[in-house]
């Protein structure tokens, strides 16, 4: 082989035949670099570094040794194996009637399973503090025979925690197993059934195997989020849970302890995820690829068709409590849900409170416009979709579209965010920062420090965070959309930007549309970096005000709901939105 | 399709609307009561952990009466980085970077902290971290004897005049007292009498039932336990007196001096951890924050808790007293100044404008706005609650919201700055004692509760609350001693304490749990 020959089979394998793409795939590597494994880095380094920079393994030793902390870990493992559980429990049986029969409202109860998402669970937690209040509702309902009531949010606290998360994760899982089930070759079952299996052997020898993965996406995904959830156990002031223990760790930025903590509790988030793989994630013997045929589904008509819609109702009437819950007490006037089952007088009140609240709403200061938390968040998370888009439209060509031989990098690295836990990427931000200020001193720009201005590295951990949402969305319109009308439009002359420009994007809009949508909204209601790094009032985001109203005093929980009430409505047409531009597919963005 | 336009469209309403909102209910902020023009008005930055409330009443109202003196409305901006310790922590990092090597602030010209005043937090904050940041006030001598005739109340200074120094440093704006909270409908229930002494609040029947927050976040809290301490320190203190009427104007620092007399303050001091630790036994759980127990007991979550009293006002005027009673043991609370200072750094125009607010607070109108009915200003839409610092406006009571006189209340007794020295040392003890250790604490008062021999579960309770901990612990460095292989660093040293007095209190608990279990 001559030496030429030799140097472009070296580039081919290194740059595949486009070297534009290799350059498009390197610079969207650097970003990840930049955004996700620079600040994973800086975790790891403020946790095993001196101030002086030298190794030390005394932080962790610390950490794993003090018996508050251990006890911390405990905790936040079994809440997290709870709620899994929990979630797993409600979804099982909708996913599996859902994909074998037909009956009537099945549309209907398809949709709505969906609708707890529409609240983040720690919003959702406001408004269960009064339902579960020791002589709220559900005390009332449940009778209160020593009239002292039932201690929900005392001595059972974490097992409202438990509830509200398995009631507002259980539609990932059940999205997974859809799918999953949804793509199971009948073929295969019928096989098992005309060998002499019975219905519980298909279930158990053919089906569950297959499933697997779609089950251990979904549970990985329920396990990791509770394991590291900060807004809820917060909420009900669950405070011996690692995440809170992070939380309230951060009395000075460079205290390396709390840093520590965020990798034991990345190192636990890993062990989850690996015990998961090998419980549920082993590869199967058959293929689980997408089915040649689907089997439609059974119609269950009359009494059997009203039976199947029943687990339904009663999941859904669980599920919603915390959206109801939240509306309720935005309504209730203050101190008025109490001994009651509903709120004893409503008023509208708390809706102008958070109008007018300065922290909250825009404003005019020194004849400039304040933007308040909602118009912060507005801005954070419209800038940081912004670049996920661009980020994630350049991730998915790379993965769809080209031949970079390292392309399974680019698609590893972009997917994540949603295995590394929100509070872990925060400190990496905040970490990052303490570092750039360090190096630099009095010379470090304010846009870097984050106690000045978080903006910028809030923006970034949004777009970060969010953005397998944008590249699913995208890569599923790409794989939708052949190639041939690119190569048809290149054949005429267009040049790569004109295809994209012309074709591509036209017909892959609403695709990236609604993976934008989910990647605004949630980035409009992101918890834990909006808790770590937004420190100073005027830049708080919406989560972080409705944090700081819910501990107000008198009126702030009332207040704090009627916010949740608004980010409940934009999320709920967001995701409606998204089901309608996506259509079926809205499940792929939640899948591992 | 249409469905797609349909739903985008309502998404863009439901995201502008509260802009829309907002503005058109005016932009100046529909809450504000009084209508003004900001062309060409100063500006005034203030960092305060006070509320929105008392933001909105001194703004508009300190405009006012600057445009009426000197004829231009002031604009000022709140910074509120979150609570005290968090504009603690600001402060320390924005003066941080203005130290030189030797860890000195630089001269004064070279210092420009963007902020000209910090407003509230307590004396205790100001006395101890915020004094070095704050350069001495510029207030008229007339101004400060009118509103200070006395520079004390019961012993606490109202204001911080270093000897011989012409002006102070800060000066206490409103004052606050501390006192118990309780539910009625929740005493009714468990068949007990109203709480009226600290101790009250030890009692086992309120086992699970007591709302207080956590110490290491929330100074009022720990400035509250302190006074539970310090109650007991100073009955002791007096018994002790008693017995030697010789000594009873003998200076304390002589007094010091005296092993009988440190000895008696000593089991003043145990005796008022016990009341603590009982009183930890008792809590549902340790919030992080000073007000969270006003909303527990409200709620009727805790049968009782601790609070500042405007916390329980507040709550009082929303929910009703028939939900929560406000009490401060007679002769067992302190009243202390909530402080106002000029940041170091804060020069020319920005200096004199800084002044002239405190000016402002200081004046008898803008005292009595703190505690004026809602609606009896136009400045006041909602009553603060809250107890001036001027003696003479209390003479005049009309139109307030309440009717308690600080100055009669703080009689007899009052906090020892001395005695407050010990707080950082207790702080991470407390931590150790009653919320590191609460799950073994909780078993071991639980199994000693159920000891059905009487006079056996009062000695193990007794045993239980006298912790492995003394006041010279405090007062000189008691902490545990650091094992052999442990390396000095100083980012761990206050959390590796911490863990070993954990360790301490543990096995106290562990050997209790162990002999309440043998008693059956």
């Amino acid at each position: 082989m001559t030496l030429r020959a030799l140097l472009d089979a070296t580039r081919d394998r290194l740059l595949g035949p486009r070297p534009a793409h290799a350059a498009v795939a390197a610079l969207v590597v650097l970003f990840l670099f930049f955004v996700l494994i620079w600040p994973l880095l800086n975790v790891l380094a403020t946790g095993f570094m001196t101030n002086d920079g030298s190794f030390t393994g005394d932080y962790l030793r610390l950490v794993t040794s003090d018996p508050v902390l251990v006890r911390g870990l405990l905790k936040a493992t079994t809440i997290a194996l709870a709620t899994t559980s929990v979630a797993l429990l409600l979804a099982l049986p909708l996913a599996v009637i859902l994909a074998r029969y037909e009956f009537p409202g099945r549309a209907l109860f398809s949709s709505l399973l969906l609708v707890p998402m529409v609240l983040p669970p720690f919003v959702g937690a406001i408004g269960m503090r009064l339902l579960l209040a020791r002589f709220g509702p559900i005390t009332q309902i449940l009778g209160d025979p020593e009239g002292l009531g039932v201690d929900w949010l005392g001595s059972l606290r974490a097992v409202g925690v438990v509830a509200i998360e398995a009631l507002a994760l259980y539609p990932i899982i059940l999205l997974n197993l859809q799918a999953a089930l949804a793509n199971i070759d009948p073929m295969m079952e019928r096989a098992a059934a005309n060998l002499g299996a019975t219905r519980w052997t298909v279930f158990w020898r053919v089906t569950f195997p297959l499933v697997r993965p779609g089950l251990f996406a979904g549970c990985t995904l329920v396990m990791i989020w509770s394991f590291t959830e900060l807004g809820t156990p917060l909420m009900f002031h669950v405070y011996d849970v690692t995440p809170v223990q992070v939380f309230t760790q951060i009395t000075e930025v460079d205290n390396p302890l709390p840093y520590a903590l965020v990798v034991v509790m990345l190192a636990c988030s890993s062990l989850l995820y690996v015990v998961g793989k090998l419980l549920f994630g082993r590869t199967t013997h058959v293929q689980a690829g997408k089915s040649a045929s689907q089997s439609a589904p059974r119609r269950l008509s009359g009494l059997r068709g009203w039976l199947a819609g029943l687990p339904f109702v009663m999941v859904l009437a669980l599920a919603l409590l915390p959206n109801l819950s939240v509306v309720l007490t935005s309504l209730s006037a203050t101190g008025a849900w109490y001994r009651s089952l509903v709120p004893r007088e409503f008023t509208s009140r708390h809706y102008w409170s958070a109008l007018n609240d300065q922290l909250v709403m825009p404003s005019m200061e020194q004849g400039a416009v304040q933007l308040g938390a909602v118009g912060n968040s507005i801005v954070y998370a419209g800038v940081a979709t912004l670049i996920g888009v661009v980020v994630a439209l350049a991730t998915a060509l790379i993965i769809v579209r080209s031949r970079v031989p390292w392309r399974g990098v680019v698609d590893i690295l972009s997917m994540l965010p949603l295995a590394v836990p929100g509070l872990v990427m925060a400190f990496g931000y905040l970490s990052l920062s303490v570092q750039i200020k360090r190096a630099l001193g009095p010379a470090t720009p304010f846009w870097l420090d984050v106690q000045q201005f978080p903006v910028v590295l809030l923006v970034l951990a949004y777009a970060a965070r969010r953005l397998p949402y944008v590249v699913r969305s995208a890569a599923a319109g790409l794989e939708q959309v052949p190639q041939d009308y690119e190569r048809a439009a290149a054949n005429l002359g267009a040049s790569t930007g004109r295809v994209l420009r012309r074709i591509t994007l036209p017909l892959i809009w609403a695709s990236v549309l609604a993976g934008a949508l989910m990647a605004f909204v949630f980035a409009m209601l992101e918890v834990s970096d909006s808790l770590i790094l937004a420190q100073s009032a005027e830049f708080f985001p919406i989560t972080r005000a409705i944090w700081e109203l819910s501990q107000r005093l008198g009126d702030g929980l009332y207040v704090a709901s009627a916010l949740g009430v608004w980010a409940m409505v934009l999320l709920t047409l967001t995701l409606a939105l998204a089901s309608l531009l996506l259509g079926r597919k809205l499940g792929a963005m939640f899948r591992v | 399709m249409l469905r797609v336009y349909v739903c985008l469209a309502a998404f863009i309403g439901v995201l502008c609307l509260p802009f829309a909102v907002r503005f058109w209910l005016g932009n100046a902020g529909a809450g504000d009561p009084v209508e003004r023009s900001t062309d060409g008005a100063l500006t005034l930055r203030i960092i305060t952990p006070h509320n929105q409330d008392i933001r909105r009443v001194f703004e508009p109202a300190f405009s006012d009466w600057h445009r009426k003196r000197f004829g231009q409305a002031v604009d000022i901006t709140y910074m509120s980085p979150g609570g005290t310790n968090e504009i603690v922590r600001y402060l320390t990092d924005v003066y941080g970077s203005y130290r030189d090597s030797s860890g000195r602030l630089l001269p004064e010209h070279q210092v420009d902290s963007g902020i000209e005043i910090v407003w509230g937090g307590g004396d205790y904050v100001f006395d101890r971290v915020f004094k070095p940041l704050l350069k001495p006030l510029t207030l008229s001598r007339e101004l400060l004897d009118a509103a200070f005739p006395r520079t004390d109340l019961a012993g606490v200074p109202l204001l911080d005049i270093e000897p011989g120094a012409a002006s102070p440093k800060w000066v206490g704006i409103v004052l606050s007292s501390f006192g118990i909270i309780h539910a009625p409908e929740f005493y009714e229930v468990l068949g007990l009498p109203a709480p009226e002494s600290w101790h009250d609040l030890a009692r086992p029947e309120l086992s699970g039932l007591l709302a207080l927050a956590d110490p290491t976040k929330s100074g009022s809290a720990a400035f509250i336990y302190m006074m539970v301490l310090q109650r007991a320190m100073a009955s002791a203190e007096q018994v002790w007196l008693l017995d030697n009427p010789g000594l009873a104007s003998t200076a304390a620092v002589d007094l010091e001096q005296l092993p009988a007399y440190r000895q008696a303050l000593g089991a003043g001091w145990k005796s008022g951890m016990r009341t603590l630790l009982l009183m930890a036994a008792n809590a549902r759980y340790f919030t992080d924050s000073g007000s969270r127990p006003c909303a527990d007991v409200g709620d009727a979550e805790s049968a009782a808790g601790v609070a500042i009293d405007f916390y329980a006002r507040v709550f009082q005027e929303q929910i009703g007293k028939e939900r929560i009673t406000y009490l401060a043991p007679r002769g067992a609370t302190a009243v202390t100044p909530d402080p106002i200072g000029v940041l170091y750094g804060t020069r020319g125009e920005r200096e004199v404008l800084a002044n002239r607010f405190v000016e402002f607070l200081l004046s008898p109108e803008a005292q009595r706005l703190w505690n004026v009915q809602g609606g009896a200003s136009p400045y006041v839409a909602r009553s603060l609650r809250r107890m001036p610092v001027r003696r003479d406006v209390y003479a005049d009571r009309s139109g307030w919201a309440d009717d308690d006189n600080p100055f009669e209340a703080a009689a007899g007794f009052n906090m020892r700055q001395a005695w407050m020295r010990q707080l950082g040392r207790l702080i991470p003890i407390w931590a150790a004692s009653w919320i590191d250790t609460k799950p073994s604490l909780d078993r071991a008062y639980n199994a000693i509760l159920r000891v059905a021999d009487r006079e056996r579960r009062e000695t193990l309770l007794f045993e239980l609350s006298d912790l492995p901990v003394h006041l010279e612990d405090v007062t000189t460095n008691g902490a545990p001693a650091p094992e052999a292989h442990e390396r000095v660093d100083p980012r761990l040293r206050a959390a590796r304490e911490r863990m070993r007095w954990a360790a301490r209190f543990r096995g106290h608990y562990a050997e209790l749990l162990a002999r309440a279990e043998d008693s059956g």
